[in-house]
């Protein structure tokens, strides 16, 4: 392998990557509060298709990515109404979420786009690093990234801050492990949580715009094709630390990135077993490959009081 | 006393609220689809009628229609044998997907075809049952071994399954029929005549197949052994405490093996129903929403196979409604997808209030 091909590798595993990185922080942070968000993959959907129909309407990528956050805010808060409020079966209510909005953004995408399917839709722009660009082979295949990408990659350095160094961060982790006690000293387990599951729409919304107007420039029906429940696995792969999670999405972008790299080296590989691939790997992870699971205590149960 | 006999007389629990609550949100979320279609500037009579024509406007499609609620019957019942265990199998989508590919391989190449008594197809139905009861065992021991969540690991085989299927219809050393020239497609041969599952009535016109009778066998065994038996007894008990169950001499890795696999195998059945009954080669993406389908039905019934069917069969014709209406009034099927997902928000936010409920 030379120099050439391994930066490729890594610029698109990176790229690969990324959605998954934003959902899956934004998924640990609900987690880590006992919301076992199931709707990562329809608030990505969300995303996607908002910030692609805002970005082909107003031929500003940047409205719509706007867009794509504001239009993931309804679907938060179903979500947070559902498991907090009204205390619903968090499982069923993440996959119902998920049904509608693949129909939703479906039956959109025909109305607005259908016959116009196929436009290129205007996307973010790339950015690289001052300095670290001009690293000879790595700079352009490995660096310069959809600005997105860094932007994501500072959002999820100070989610890891806020977690371990401030108080609300703590009493995120408490409402998770003892909902009770976070209830007996005063803070509100159920507005925690909500800001939780807000912030997981938020993420998930920058995600899948990552996905289309970051990535490839387009819309396709169902485009997240199951990214959401590959960051909800990178969350259990990685034990509920940021780390581990951060470190099981760059190994699935890896996985993902090799469908693309295998071909042009010769290696013949059947394509169906690598597209598996990341889920496969998922699969093991979280079937004890990353060893016993240490789930937040009070995950998926909502809080009576 | 009274709340006793409204769970358990008959007619008490066929006009329980949560029946009556059901039947609000399938209404409501129907009236908010009617809305969408009259936003999309379809005529709304039109595509009434096209819907209704996709549904009973034919035998043809009435039996179609049928069939499709036979598959989502089939998940459905499964859900809710493993839910009964507190067990959430989300991939009927991958059982289904498994059980036709094993169907498909031994109606093909398992030399089944000149074998009597039914053998052609009940061997194929059988390899489907086991294929799929092996992908729902996989999530059982997963889960015994690792204590890895189900809904995950059953949503992660689904996909695995999916691409397995992709695998096996575009590889000709799997199932791809022979290349002779680049426009061969990539799906299988069709099965032999022998192999496909037998009409009720004879005749292709009405294509009502064997399943039918087969499946409400299964749902009445299964109501009856969740009901009356022990195991149905030790399966709740699981699902209420597993400690305790445990305590009480009933194996938590046992009940939670057979639960899954039996939500598996039924999903494979499904699967081979749909290959032997109805398609009859296999195809990239056959099992494409089935399984979510299934699993609303089964999700909705809350716990009442008489509810998967009703679910079922509800959903059933939803779907070759829908995809009429979208053949002839140009309504995308993604419609029905927003209906279900209605539906079931809608349900979950109201266990709130029934569970409120006094008494």
């Amino acid at each position: 392998m030379t120099w050439e091909v391994l930066a490729v590798f890594l610029g698109s595993s990176l790229r690969l990557a990324t959605p998954l990185l934003l959902a899956g922080v934004g998924e640990l942070v609900s987690e880590r509060a006992g919301v076992l968000n199931m709707s990562v993959e329809g608030m990505m959907l969300t995303g996607a298709f908002a910030a692609a129909i805002g970005s082909w309407a107003t031929g500003q990528p940047l409205i719509g990515l706007g867009i794509g956050i504001i239009a993931v805010i309804p679907v938060a808060l179903i979500q947070a109404v559902l498991s907090n409020t009204l205390r619903a079966n968090q499982i069923v209510t993440g996959i119902g979420i998920n049904i509608l909005v693949l129909g939703a953004t479906t039956l959109g995408y025909r109305e607005l786009i259908g016959a116009r399917s196929r436009t290129e839709i205007p996307g973010l722009s790339m950015w690289s690093p001052p300095g670290l660009g001009r690293i000879p082979v790595f700079g352009d295949a490995l660096f310069e990234q959809v600005w997105l990408l860094y932007a994501g990659l500072a959002i999820i350095a100070i989610t890891a801050l806020v977690l371990r160094y401030t108080s609300f961060g703590i009493a995120i982790h408490a409402a998770g492990a003892e909902p009770r006690a976070v209830d007996k000293s005063g803070l509100s387990v159920s507005f925690i949580r909500y800001c939780c599951v807000l912030f997981t729409g938020f993420m998930s919304s920058l995600g899948g715009a990552f996905l289309s107007i970051g990535d490839i420039h387009t819309f396709t029906e169902g485009m997240t094709r199951g990214a959401g429940y590959l960051a909800i696995a990178s969350v259990i792969f990685g034990k509920w630390k940021i780390g581990g999670t951060i470190l099981a999405c760059l190994l699935f972008g890896a996985a993902t990135a090799l469908q693309f790299q295998l071909p042009t080296l010769g290696i013949d590989v059947p394509n169906a077993l690598l597209i598996m691939l990341p889920y496969l790997l998922a699969l093991l992870a979280v079937g004890g490959l990353a060893g016993r699971q240490t789930a937040p205590r009070a995950l998926g149960e909502p809080f009576r009081r | 006393m009274s709340d006793i006999r409204s769970r358990y007389s008959p007619l008490g629990r066929a006009l329980s609220p949560s029946l009556l609550i059901s039947m609000a949100a399938v209404l409501a979320a129907a009236l908010i689809g009617l809305g969408l279609i009259f936003l999309m500037q379809v005529s709304v009579p039109d595509a009434i009628a096209a819907f209704i024509d996709g549904t009973i406007g034919s035998p043809y499609s009435l039996a179609a229609s049928i069939n499709r609620s036979i598959a989502f019957a089939l998940v459905g019942i499964g859900f809710v044998f493993a839910n009964r265990a507190n067990l959430v199998n989300v991939g009927g989508e991958g059982q289904i997907a498994v059980g036709g590919i094993a169907a498909t391989a031994v109606a093909l190449y398992g030399g089944v075809e000149n074998l009597p008594l039914g053998l052609p197809y009940l061997l194929p139905l059988l390899a489907a049952v086991l294929a799929g009861a092996f992908w729902g065992a996989i999530a059982a021991a997963l889960k015994i071994k690792a204590g890895t969540n189900e809904v995950i690991s059953t949503l992660l085989l689904s996909f695995i399954a999916v691409w397995l299927l992709y695998w096996t219809v575009q590889s000709e050393h799997l199932l791809r029929k022979p290349m002779t020239n680049s426009a061969t497609l990539p799906e299988s041969l069709e099965i032999p005549d022998a192999t496909k599952l037998p009409l009720l009535t004879g005749d292709y016109s009405f294509p009502l197949h064997i399943g039918l009778p087969i499946t409400i066998v299964i749902a009445i065994v299964l109501g009856v052994v969740l009901a009356r038996t022990l195991f149905g007894l030790q399966l709740r008990a699981v699902g209420l405490n597993p400690a305790a169950a445990s305590r009480a001499g009933i194996s938590y890795a046992r009940t939670v093996l057979i639960s899954l696999a039996v939500a598996g195998a039924l999903g494979g059945l499904a699967g081979g129903f749909m290959l032997l009954g109805e398609q009859y080669v296999l195809k990239d993406g056959f099992s494409s929403g089935y399984g979510f389908d299934g699993l609303v039905a089964g999700l909705l019934a809350r716990g009442s196979i008489v509810g998967v069917i009703a679910a079922a069969l509800l959903f059933g014709f939803l779907r070759s409604g829908g995809i009429n209406m979208e053949m002839v009034a140009e309504v995308p099927t993604a419609l029905v997808m927003v209906i279900q997902g209605l539906i079931v928000i809608m349900l979950a936010g109201a266990a709130y209030f029934l569970e409120r409920r006094p008494g």
